[in-house]
């Protein structure tokens, strides 16, 4: 008898603990933490400069840009005089190569630009292609709007920079 | 004495170029904490009383009430006139104490307790490392901020950027890792092409991005303890646009392999490649829905940028178009919840930062400038942070959904492309 109310005491006293531990944990919260060790390394990128030009070869092409309106990658009037001009150098010398790099304003999103600056120099080359030249003389690449010409915000600066580049 | 002020001059020479915060507006209705300064080093007790308060007011949330401004300075938990606090509208008071082992180890021990209930509510324990003095208060602040907003605070997070710097008219490229509020920078990388599109991996260990070190854009991943790197995928095209998985196992990339802007998904451990789209005009800027069930990206197959949604959990799901308002909207992100998303959005002709509730029908333009890009959530949902332009500099610039607005103006160069980390502590 005794030793069975001594257990009832026993468990009314840790139901006691219980509801104390959880009226507790309710009412205050306890934290321990350790701060997270950021450490980091510095690396600098080692860049691969440009294949050496071939100087002859280059002279006899002259560099050229065509210019594009925002948002669109089709070529105009000027821009197909432009690239008439080196079709027929490239035709004139089998040995040139070129590389149209495509770019972009700053307006818009920075991909974005980077895929239309693509579909600019895609642009030119699909000219190229269809003018006769091989498309394996051709390489095409983008900056988008990571290297403007000008560093201005307004109109004038912007379609300076909406371009694709020849060389 | 002088060798001290010697090395104080040593760590304080990268101030320069650190960003400096600024608080433009706050909420309407804060909660007022006052903080009782902590027993312990006086110099340690304001780093830390400079760097909570400034964490708290940047969310915009609290109004800070400091030592001086109080009827009276309780030492210790008896002290305590509650009446003294309810006068001056304070809801929380928050007490602690530094203790420092040796110069290098400090911990501090804080408590919080409510005006309201008379009580304490929280007792916590923060364990610094050597040279994290900064990274400790931060403990702090997000400590303080969960107990009052019952939401995990994020000034313990990290944000991730790029800059550009000009010397002798040649651009240096940085990629960056700084605290929440701008401070302790530290180069990640640094380059003679553009570095863009940085994120996180979801355990915020790595990085993604895309560097044209290579002469064309390509995609790296680099751990940033060890600073080893590698490029993702090999093709002789351009690869960028890169996005993690929630569960960082994938990558999802724009590829330029078939002529055109496309997203694919690669595995990250077996290297595979998924197709994702599959058309004539740009498909690129994906993201990742919260639980990995969705893909977001920006295409320009209706005639101008606009947001779509694939379904991945759906054998052969069509894109279905998320934006119908305005000319130009991308570089879309969802929330954490899911709820929603945020973007970029031209209206007229200024580019502004929209945010869309998935259950309205309308667009709520929150940002005011003429040219806003990039945002990035904090990973707690609360903060925005984004990249303007201002008299042709480069900065960044952040707001909460709470209304408050900051800026992280720099000193030297541009900075732009923020991306927020996820929960470090």
């Amino acid at each position: 008898m005794l030793n069975i109310k001594q257990i009832e005491n026993i468990n009314l006293y840790s139901l006691f603990i219980l509801v104390f531990l959880i009226s507790s944990c309710s009412s205050m919260n306890v934290t321990e933490e350790v701060v997270y060790d950021g450490g980091i390394r510095t690396i600098e990128a080692s860049i691969q400069e440009d294949a050496i030009l071939d100087y002859e070869t280059k002279a006899i092409f002259t560099n050229a840009t065509v210019y594009f309106e925002f948002d669109k990658f089709n070529l105009n009037t000027k821009s197909l005089q432009t690239l008439k001009s080196a079709v027929s150098a490239m035709k004139d010398n089998e040995s040139i190569r070129v590389t149209i790099a495509g770019h972009a304003d700053e307006r818009g999103t920075r991909e974005y630009n980077l895929a239309l600056g693509q579909r600019r120099a895609d642009a030119v080359k699909d000219y190229f292609v269809l003018s006769g030249i091989d498309k394996n003389r051709i390489s095409v690449k983008s900056y988008g709007e990571e290297r403007p010409l000008s560093y201005g915000s307004d109109e004038v600066s912007y379609s300076k920079n909406r371009r694709a580049e020849i060389n | 004495m002088k060798k001290a002020l010697l090395i104080f001059i040593l760590f304080s020479q990268p101030i320069v170029s650190e960003l400096v915060l600024e608080i433009t507006k706050g909420s309407d209705d804060p909660y007022s904490i006052a903080i009782i300064n902590f027993d312990g080093p006086k110099n340690i007790n304001n780093q830390i009383s400079s760097i909570v308060t400034n964490d708290l007011n940047r969310t915009g949330e609290f109004r800070i009430l400091q030592d001086n401004q109080l009827l009276s300075s309780p030492a210790n938990q008896d002290e305590i006139n509650y009446d003294d606090f309810k006068l001056l509208n304070v809801d929380f008071i928050v007490m602690g104490a530094i203790s420092q082992e040796d110069k290098s180890n400090i911990s501090v021990s804080y408590e919080i307790y409510s005006v309201n209930k008379k009580s304490k509510i929280r007792t916590s324990t923060v364990y610094g490392i050597p040279n994290r003095l900064r990274q400790l208060s931060h403990y702090i602040s997000d400590g303080i901020y969960e107990e009052v907003t019952g939401i995990k605070g994020v000034a313990s997070t990290r944000l991730l950027y790029v800059t550009e710097q000009m010397i002798n008219s040649r651009s240096i490229f940085k990629l960056v890792v700084a605290d929440a509020d701008g401070e302790n920078e530290q180069v990640l990388l640094q380059s003679r092409e553009p570095i863009i599109s940085p994120s996180w991996s979801p355990n915020s260990k790595e990085v993604a991005y895309v560097s044209f070190e290579t002469g064309m854009a390509k995609v790296y991943i680099q751990n940033i303890a060890s600073g080893s790197r590698e490029i993702v995928l090999e093709n002789n095209s351009q690869i960028s646009s890169p996005s993690w998985s929630p569960n960082g196992n994938f990558l999802s990339l724009t590829l330029y392999q078939d002529g055109n802007a496309e997203i694919y998904i690669l595995n990250l451990k077996n290297k595979n490649l998924t197709r994702l789209t599959n058309h004539y005009s740009i498909d690129t800027e994906s993201s990742w829905s919260p639980n990995g069930s969705k893909i977001m990206f920006t295409s320009g197959r209706s005639g101008s940028p606009q947001l779509y949604e694939i379904n991945l959990r759906k054998f052969n799901s069509k894109p279905k178009r998320i934006t119908f308002e305005g000319n130009y909207n991308a570089k879309g992100s969802y929330l954490p919840n899911g709820e929603g998303m945020v973007f970029v959005h031209r209206k007229d002709d200024s580019f502004q930062i929209a945010l869309k509730y998935f259950n309205e029908n309308f667009v709520r333009a929150l940002t005011k400038s003429r040219l806003d890009e990039s945002p990035s959530v904090s990973p707690n949902g609360n903060v925005i942070i984004y990249a303007i332009s201002e008299d042709g500099t480069g900065l960044l610039a952040g707001f909460t959904l709470s209304g408050a607005r900051f800026r992280l103006p720099t000193k030297i160069g541009q900075v732009r492309e923020p991306s927020w980390s996820g929960f470090l502590r």
